[in-house]
């Protein structure tokens, strides 16, 4: 309909009813410039010469001035003596305006006293009563014909100059609304594909016209909550911007480093690589959000790292340093996307990398954990209120992946341990059984809460980390079992290891219980072993001696001090004895002969002198399984029981 | 502890709207509340009879206190056992043939709802009268709850000195909005009236209850619980609370103080 109908703004350029006819013209300049017989050359070239010289009598007046060199003092009288002029014409056009004010408003003052007041000069309302004035109209005196035909020209031509002037101005109103129009509907559409690709829009709340996108998570630690929110802001051309205020539109992430033994050796990778210029603006979204979390996740690194200072994590303004386990030291910072790239790889190993991506895609994951918990904890019923304010606990995030690192650690030094002293042990021709290792075996909760299984899982992964060791000893019904307690979230902190024997031949026999040093499992782990292998060779030769009579008479081995390794076999005959002496480390099995002197075999220090210095025999797990030309050990004892 | 709180009626057209509001409002989905509600009364005013002699071991003060405690008011008591949809019988007919033959008169009416009554939870709520003559436009009462074993509660509210005087169930969505509660809830009756003088063992289907207000309209009350009421701060933060949240409700609902005597709890 719109352009079906056009409505012209312009006034009709109507023809004039009686155009100018030449007589009129001639006679116009007839009036202005004379009769056209006094036209010629001279008067002509006159008028021109006339007319540069004016021009150029200006100029030679600025040059004039230019040149001439005024010292500053006349220079500054001439400023002042101007100055007073130019005052003086503004005091005299502002008495006189005052004048015709004071008059007009004397004047009205019949007519509307009170306004009129107003603008009276004091002056004039102490001399001239109000209504003083009186205007009326006469009746004027007939104008002529061509006055009357003057000013209806005049007001004609003024009016058409004013439609023309209003035409031009809505044109360009016009103009412009439809430029705006279709910047609009490119914004509008804009959004509405943001809103179609399930972004969050709404008003701003301190800013009630314009919109925003919320794309930030509403979870997150106010500060970060609340910067979540940018404004969608028009272009000139309506284009959509993102404008989120004081922020840097910087891309940033959290960058885990893993150093081992001192040297890099892995390091996570920015989850979205950069973009570069032609954004759309779904990927700034995109990005902001990404950045807002990973800053967030960094502040709340942070927090927890001051939480966990006393297991020597320290922060500064931007880094995070951990040390892990042994000789691994992790690193976290936050920085561009777009940094890091020009550091030297040599070091960099696959393990390493898995490592330092593990644990970025591992906090990443808690942090949003932590952002359901915040969900759950905000949507119970609220605690009484009461006027101290309950403080944020720090969330979980390093210290979940650190227990891991840790446990692992524990675990792996554990099972090389083993191995090393059942190696030992099956060197020398004993046959342990074997063990069984359950790492990671907390307890699967029964899931009874209504939670969602992903939370459910992670909440596993937040609870104390177990590993347990259970196996049998070369005693009949003797075990043992050594549990591996990790626990970073609450008290005791760090690992324990649990070690617990049941030994039937040594009922006395405690169990350790719980240790945390390493050597000292090594140790207990050491002297259970020891007694097992003691009691092994007593046994072994007694049940020898009952099978073959022949060797009754020589007796047998008796543990006499088992937590030592001494053995001694009984002789009533002789005062010499045989005693032997066994010591077990991871490295290897050493076992010791030599006869004593003393009265029951059974006195040290002093009374016990080794006659006859016998290299001690040991046995070591050697790289070519089971090499033949070393006896067992049981085969060794009974050869030196029957020597 | 106190608890202070804002109503407001809002009709059932309003309901589907409002619960949109309130979940935009407090960012979270709501949460379908049912709840049983069994209703108690103290019956027996103890006071000092029977007993004769024997009170010289008590100080005078003490006694006094001892007095007041046991001839004060007398309130009605409420015993709150959560519910879930499932708990309430199915609709399922029940079969004519084998009701008839009269074989198994044990089975109940309603069958196939997995209710089990000595397992229901139940937490004791008592609420006081409204304070009266505070300057504040909130309704602020004492209040206090604890939690109660699972099973047949009558038996020991017995034992307390109360008398089960009738039960019904309130369904509706729960929204937590900082430190206020907002319970958007209605009243439902069992069918059939108040029949028995014991709670029930068995939930009649959900369907068949019957609506207290019978428009079914719906109750809108906002609430903070303050630990300490005689802390006058914290109790002046947790009006200003309400009224933000009355602010902020003001063009879809209008949150009021209820009036006191519609709340009393005493037992005359």
């Amino acid at each position: 309909m719109a352009d079906s109908f056009t409505l012209p703004l312009r006034p009709i350029p109507e023809k004039r009813e009686r155009p100018d006819t030449l007589p009129v013209e001639i006679a116009q300049i007839n009036n202005q410039w004379g009769s056209f017989r006094e036209v010629n050359e001279d008067v002509l070239r006159n008028k021109i010469a006339e007319e540069e010289e004016k021009d150029g009598l200006d100029e030679v007046d600025e040059s004039d001035q230019d040149a001439t060199d005024l010292d500053s003092t006349e220079r500054l009288e001439q400023l002042y003596k101007r100055r007073a002029e130019i005052t003086q014409f503004a005091m005299q056009a502002h008495m006189e305006t005052m004048f015709a004010l004071d008059f007009v408003s004397l004047l009205l003052s019949k007519q509307a006293p009170r306004q009129a007041e107003t603008s009276m000069s004091a002056f004039l309302k102490q001399v001239a009563p109000l209504g003083s004035l009186n205007a009326e109209v006469v009746n004027p005196p007939p104008k002529p014909e061509s006055t009357i035909k003057d000013i209806s020209a005049v007001s004609r031509g003024w009016r058409i100059q004013n439609f023309n002037a209003a035409a031009n101005k809505l044109l360009q109103a016009a103009s412009r609304l439809e430029t705006e129009v279709a910047s609009e509907t490119r914004y509008w559409n804009e959004v509405l594909a943001v809103k179609d690709k399930g972004w969050k829009i709404s008003r701003l709340p301190r800013e009630r016209q314009s919109l925003g996108v919320q794309y930030g998570f509403l979870e997150a630690t106010p500060v970060f909550r609340n910067r979540g929110l940018a404004s969608l802001r028009r272009a000139e051309d309506g284009a959509l911007l993102l404008d989120e205020g004081l922020i840097p539109s910087k891309a940033r992430f959290v960058r885990v480093r893993v150093i081992q033994d001192g040297k890099l050796s892995g390091r996570s990778r920015p989850t979205r690589s950069t973009f570069n210029g032609n954004a759309t603006i779904e990927d700034r979204i995109l990005q902001a959000r990404d950045t807002v979390y990973e800053e967030e996740l960094f502040h709340e690194l942070v927090r927890e790292a001051r939480a966990i200072a006393s297991f020597g994590v320290t922060t500064r303004q931007n880094l995070i340093q951990i040390p892990a386990s042994d000789n691994l030291e992790i690193l976290l910072d936050l920085v561009d996307t777009d940094e890091d790239t020009s550091q030297p790889e040599h070091d960099i190993s696959q393990q390493g990398t898995s490592l330092a991506d593990g644990l970025a895609h591992t906090i990443r994951i808690l942090l949003a954990y932590a952002h359901r918990q915040n969900l759950r904890r905000r949507t119970m019923l609220p605690l009484p209120l009461t006027p101290k304010t309950r403080p944020v606990p720090e969330h979980q995030l390093i210290r979940p992946a650190l227990a891991y690192i840790k446990h692992m650690s524990d675990v792996r030094w554990l099972q090389s341990l083993l191995k090393d002293l059942f190696g030992v042990l099956q060197s020398a021709g004993l046959k342990p059984p074997a063990y069984t290792a359950r790492v990671f075996s907390t307890k699967r909760q029964k899931q009874t809460s209504s939670a969602p299984v992903v939370e459910t899982l992670i909440g596993q992964f937040l609870t104390p980390l177990l590993s347990t060791f259970h196996g049998k000893l070369l005693t009949p019904r003797g075990s043992f079992s050594i549990a591996i307690h990790t626990n970073l979230s609450s008290t005791p902190f760090g690992t324990t290891f649990d070690v617990s024997f049941n030994m039937p031949k040594y009922p006395d026999l405690e169990s350790p219980g719980k240790l945390s040093q390493r050597e000292e499992v090594e140790a207990a782990i050491n002297h259970l072993l020891l007694l097992d292998v003691v009691f092994t060779i007593s046994s072994n030769s007694g049940s020898l001696k009952s099978e073959s009579d022949k060797d009754q008479a020589k007796g047998s081995w008796e543990a006499i001090y088992p937590q030592h390794g001494e053995l001694l076999i009984p002789s009533s005959k002789s005062e010499s004895r045989k005693k032997m002496k066994i010591a077990l480390s991871r490295h290897e099995l050493s076992v010791e002969i030599y006869s004593v002197r003393c009265i029951d075999g059974t006195g040290r220090g002093n009374w016990e002198k080794p006659s006859s210095h016998s290299m001690p025999h040991i046995w070591k797990p050697s790289p070519i399984a089971g090499s033949p030309n070393q006896p067992s050990l049981m085969d060794f004892v009974s050869a030196a029981v029957s020597r | 502890m106190h608890e202070q709180s804002l109503f407001a009626s809002v009709p059932v057209h309003q309901h589907h709207e409002l619960l949109q509001q309130l979940a935009g409002l407090t960012a979270m989905q709501p949460r379908h509340c049912l709840e049983r509600r069994l209703i108690f009364k103290a019956y027996r005013k103890p006071g000092m009879a029977g007993r004769t002699g024997a009170s010289q071991d008590l100080q005078q003060a003490d006694l006094q206190r001892l007095n007041k405690m046991l001839n004060g008011n007398m309130y009605y008591t409420q015993v709150v056992g959560p519910v879930s949809e499932s708990d309430f019988g199915s609709t399922a007919p029940v079969d004519g043939d084998t009701q008839m033959a009269g074989t198994d008169d044990s089975k109940p009416n309603v069958s196939s709802s997995s209710y089990d009554y000595e397992r229901q939870p139940w937490k004791l709520e008592f609420r006081d009268i409204p304070e009266a003559g505070t300057r504040s436009a909130v309704t602020s009462r004492l209040m206090s709850s604890a939690t109660l074993p699972r099973g047949d509660i009558v038996q020991a509210m017995n034992a307390w000195g109360y008398n089960f005087t009738t039960e019904y169930v309130v369904e509706g969505d729960m929204f937590i909005h900082n430190d206020i509660a907002i319970f958007l809830h209605r009243v439902l009756h069992y069918p059939g009236g108040d029949g028995s003088n014991l709670p029930r063992r068995q939930l009649p289907p959900l369907k068949d209850m019957t609506l207290f207000e019978k428009s079914g309209s719906y109750v809108l009350q906002a609430y903070i619980i303050v630990q300490d009421g005689s802390n006058q701060e914290t109790m002046k933060t947790a009006s200003q609370h309400l009224f933000g949240l009355r602010e902020q409700l003001k063009s879809a609902v209008v949150l009021e103080q209820a009036d006191r005597l519609s709340l009393d709890t005493r037992a005359k």
